[in-house]
């Protein structure tokens, strides 16, 4: 299911991403890989802020509804 | 030998924290990804033939945002002779794989564990030996806010530097190395031994600024192709994430053993303070209280205060050393009055009673009054039992001749008698030229032309100062990066990015660097669109004009200052929705991804360094550019043609009055198509604090006069607007909006240059922003008038037309991203 439906608190694990290529591997640099564990810290309005291996990262609904867990 | 050390890492690693240790330098450090957008040089403190060049925070090499090309274009063009790599020790996994890429430049890298004080506490284990021996180069641990540990890092550096040579160590698994030998062989006679690997790499994953820097003939391109979409199929993935993958792999086995993680609490206190600040209700209200404070001290209460204090007392009359001793002086001074009150009423009355008093006047202005004669005027008033009444707000006070002669002895209090009197430069230097007997026409250069003009924007310096530190405090708390996540929500709606917001709120401060700030904005579209916008923002100084119009024009209501920044919001989110429908900014924003770094409290000294840095350079300006302007304006303004030839002419025969005149005809529908303020407006150009200062020389008091405060030229002003606009408040509103919303100073106009990088596109920037506010400025004029009953009918029209095509544009339907390609594969 796309990141954006996880519930705040919970730790995912990204599955795929997709989107524009340039984005996505733009996530990538950032962490965001299939396999890697994701976890929801805030949510306002679809738009999240998670934690990505250590950093924390806001991402936005368009952005998030593409990464799959 | 000279050698030169890149630094390079992560944004928010702490590069420029360490940049400052080493080479003792005062780069502001932020706590937002972005701070330094552009390479910073310096020297190392204890090796002066070492130069440190500070890079901007990447991700990695590949080149998504503006400053990823930077930092890439250097280390490959530029080929520094070692890298020190900053690594966030609190962040490993993620900071490594920038490390991984690093390492196949070919330049010696040195990787630097930062903020280990941070990584102890939490009580992480990290094993420098193993870790340097997987990576194949040497790992040092520092903290660079401490200072532990970076002479170390740079003596490892230097030394690798000059050993040279470097080869990584890693390597992926056996197909991906299978495919990159084979594209290395491909690139053999193009490229340089030790960069191979990492061409090869880049060919690998298709990077079109790499492919297009090698141009392979056709044939070694067929065959790539073939490689890769054979490793493509084979993976089942594209051949850039194939790499990335790789690389986390990689790291994930470099890690194991050399880094245990502490078991920590499943909530940082970054994590609760996110969980408020960026919470779905509560984020806006917090943000909007955030800034109103800023903005409520910075330019209502304590910066009117600093100001003041700068405007009527450091150049004004003077000011007592820590205001001991007003209280007493003005109580005195009051006193005074009442005691002037009373003689002139007695004085009146002995004069209805008959009695001679042009004598005692006369005696009484003198410098020593003659005792004879007003012993005599006593007697006489005694004598003829004259009484006067004075009243002072209702009390009515009976003045025989005993509170005459009491009066009359009253003496005028003086400024020194009631605490440590500092008088002001006008004074001083008034007193001084006096003195040497200085020749009229220099003493009215250096008194009106340059205390008149660059005091008046002196001024404001306390108040830019409170202002800058404030901005500094929520660069370096880590605030900023949140402000973007929460208002990405709302400029989505106008077609801008949250990110877009950075600069905006550093434009606050001043717009140079809030234009550079824009370089975080990856999309293109969204970057032009941010610059456009960005001086919309009142900077700081635009803060003088804004003070002045407000104290002068409108009894210093507090609602105009706020209004300012008002108006510069609501000029951005309508041209955010008028530019996004037009085909040159079609298509939605790019997604919004951003690290949000942790809180941490910022360090005085940083704080104050940044608002020192700014309120400086602020100072310069006025004794370079605005020193400069405002004697050019004051000699242009003192002579001119008259009827005698070139001299000294009144102000209105004056050359800039000629000069004025010939373009004041092109704001007579806006309310201020007056010579002084249509020169103000271009003399604004050169640094937007000079049209105070231009004011401050062109509506000086006439020397006659001499008035002593600085209410003068605030009531001289008053009155200008009054006679070109009809309502001086309304005229000097308009003239507020326009001089807040047109073309910034040059200095910003070389900003919006350089990042543009196109005159085309720069030119277009500009000319909306003149036009933009001209229109502004005129509907505001002549809307208002009309309310008060100073009806204009053409003016009107004017403005009702300007509405129509402002809402068309508006609402007009958006020229959408498929449209624009039809139109653009037409043509």
């Amino acid at each position: 299911m796309p990141l954006t439906l996880c519930p705040i608190g919970e730790e995912n694990i990204i599955k795929r991403i997709g989107g524009k290529e340039e984005i996505r591997h733009h996530l990538e640099n950032l962490g965001f890989v299939a396999g890697g564990i994701v976890k929801i810290i805030s949510a306002s309005n679809g738009n999240i802020i998670v934690n990505i291996k250590e950093s924390r990262v806001a991402v936005s609904k368009e952005m998030a509804s593409k990464i799959m867990v | 030998m000279s050698v030169t050390i890149a630094l390079a890492g992560n944004p928010n690693s702490g590069k420029t924290t360490l940049f400052n240790a080493l080479t003792g330098s005062n780069q502001f450090v932020g706590n937002w990804p972005g701070v330094t957008v552009e390479k910073k040089e310096g020297r190392l403190k204890f090796r002066k033939d070492v130069r440190i060049a500070d890079l901007p925070g990447i991700y990695s090499l590949s080149p998504y945002t503006l400053e990823e090309v930077v930092a890439r274009n250097y280390l490959i063009n530029e080929k520094p002779d070692a890298i020190l790599n900053i690594v966030d020790g609190s962040n490993l996994e993620r900071n490594l794989y920038l490390t991984t890429q690093l390492a196949e430049l070919g330049i010696p890298v040195v990787v630097a564990v930062n903020m280990m004080d941070i990584v102890e506490k939490t009580g992480d284990k990290i094993d420098i030996g193993v870790l340097s021996q997987r990576l194949g180069c040497k790992v040092v641990k520092i903290s660079a806010l401490k200072g532990t540990g970076i002479k170390e890092a740079a003596d490892e550096a230097i030394k690798a530097a000059e050993k040279g040579s470097f080869t990584p160590v890693h390597s992926f698994s056996g197909e991906v190395e299978h495919a990159i030998a084979h594209i290395e062989d491909l690139l053999k006679d193009k490229v340089k031994k030790e960069q191979e690997r990492w061409f090869a790499i880049k060919v690998f994953e298709g990077d079109k600024k790499v492919m297009e820097a090698l141009s392979l003939d056709p044939s070694a391109e067929k065959e790539i192709k073939k490689i890769v979409s054979e490793a493509e199929t084979e993976f089942d993935d594209d051949c850039e994430s194939i790499i990335t993958n790789e690389r986390y792999v990689y790291i994930a086995s470099v890690l194991r053993g050399a880094y245990k993680k502490a078991d920590r609490g499943s909530l940082t206190v970054s994590d609760k303070i996110d969980k408020i600040v960026t919470n779905r209700i509560l984020a806006l209200p917090i943000f909007a209280v955030i800034m109103f404070i800023v903005y409520y001290i910075s330019v209502t209460t304590v910066g009117t205060i600093a100001t003041d204090w700068a405007n009527d007392g450091v150049f004004g009359d003077g000011w007592y050393l820590l205001g001991i001793g007003r209280a007493a002086y003005e109580e005195a001074v009051e006193e005074y009055d009442a005691a002037q009150d009373r003689t002139e009423a007695f004085i009146a009355a002995a004069e209805e009673a008959g009695i001679d008093t042009e004598e005692l006047v006369e005696t009484l202005q003198s410098e020593e009054p003659d005792s004879g004669i007003i012993d005599e005027f006593l007697l006489q008033a005694a004598d003829a039992g004259v009484e006067a009444e004075t009243d002072s707000e209702g009390d009515v006070l009976v003045v025989d001749s005993d509170a005459f002669a009491q009066a009359v002895d009253a003496a005028e209090p003086e400024n020194g008698d009631f605490g440590i009197w500092i008088p002001g430069v006008p004074v001083i230097v008034g007193a001084f030229l006096e003195k040497i007997n200085c020749a009229e026409w220099l003493s009215g250069l250096i008194l009106d032309g340059i205390i008149g003009g660059v005091g008046a924007v002196l001024g404001f310096v306390p108040q830019m100062l409170i202002l800058f530190m404030f901005l500094a405090f929520l660069e370096a708390c880590g605030y900023m990066a949140r402000v973007a996540f929460i208002m990405d929500r709302i400029f989505r709606k106008f077609g801008l990015s949250g990110k877009s917001f950075i600069p905006m709120l550093i434009g606050t401060g001043c717009g140079v660097p809030g234009i550079m700030a824009s370089r975080t904005i990856e999309s293109d579209r969204d970057r032009k669109m941010t610059i456009m916008t960005t001086t919309f923002i009142p900077c700081g100084a635009k803060l003088p004009i804004i003070a002045l119009i407000s104290g002068a024009l409108f009894g210093g209501a507090w609602w105009v200052a706020p209004s300012a920044y008002f108006v510069g919001v609501v000029a951005i989110i309508i041209s955010g929705i008028i530019l996004k429908k037009t085909a040159l900014f079609a298509g939605d924003p790019a997604p919004f991804v951003m690290e949000l770094p942790a809180y941490h409290m910022p360090t005085l000294g940083n704080v104050l360094r940044s608002m020192w840095e700014r309120g400086w350079s602020f100072i310069k300006k006025a004794g370079t550019i605005i020193l400069l302007a405002t004697i050019l304006v004051w000699f242009l303004s003192g002579y001119g043609f008259g009827d005698n030839g070139f001299g000294a002419v009144s102000m209105d025969q004056s050359l800039l009055a000629a000069i004025g005149n010939c373009i004041a005809f092109i704001f007579r529908p806006l309310g201020f198509g007056d010579w002084k303020a249509a020169v103000a407006c271009v003399t604004g150009l050169i640094a937007k604090e000079n049209v105070v200062g231009t004011f401050g020389v062109l509506f000086r008091p006439e020397l006659a006069e001499v008035a002593e405060d600085g209410m003068e030229i605030w009531t001289n002003l008053s009155a200008n607007f009054a006679r070109t606009g009809g309502n001086a408040a309304i005229a000097g509103y308009a003239y507020l909006v326009f001089n807040l919303l047109c073309a910034p100073c040059f200095a910003a106009i070389g900003a919006i240059k350089r990042e543009m990088n196109s005159p085309k596109w720069t030119l277009f920037a500009i000319g909306y922003q003149c036009v933009f506010a001209y229109f502004a400025g005129l509907v505001i004029f002549q809307i208002a008038s009309a309310v008060v009953g100073n009806v204009s009918i053409p003016g009107l029209i004017a403005s009702f037309l300007i509405i129509i095509f402002a809402l068309y544009l508006l609402f007009r339907p958006a020229v959408t991203e498929a449209k624009e390609k039809r139109v653009n594969s037409a043509a």
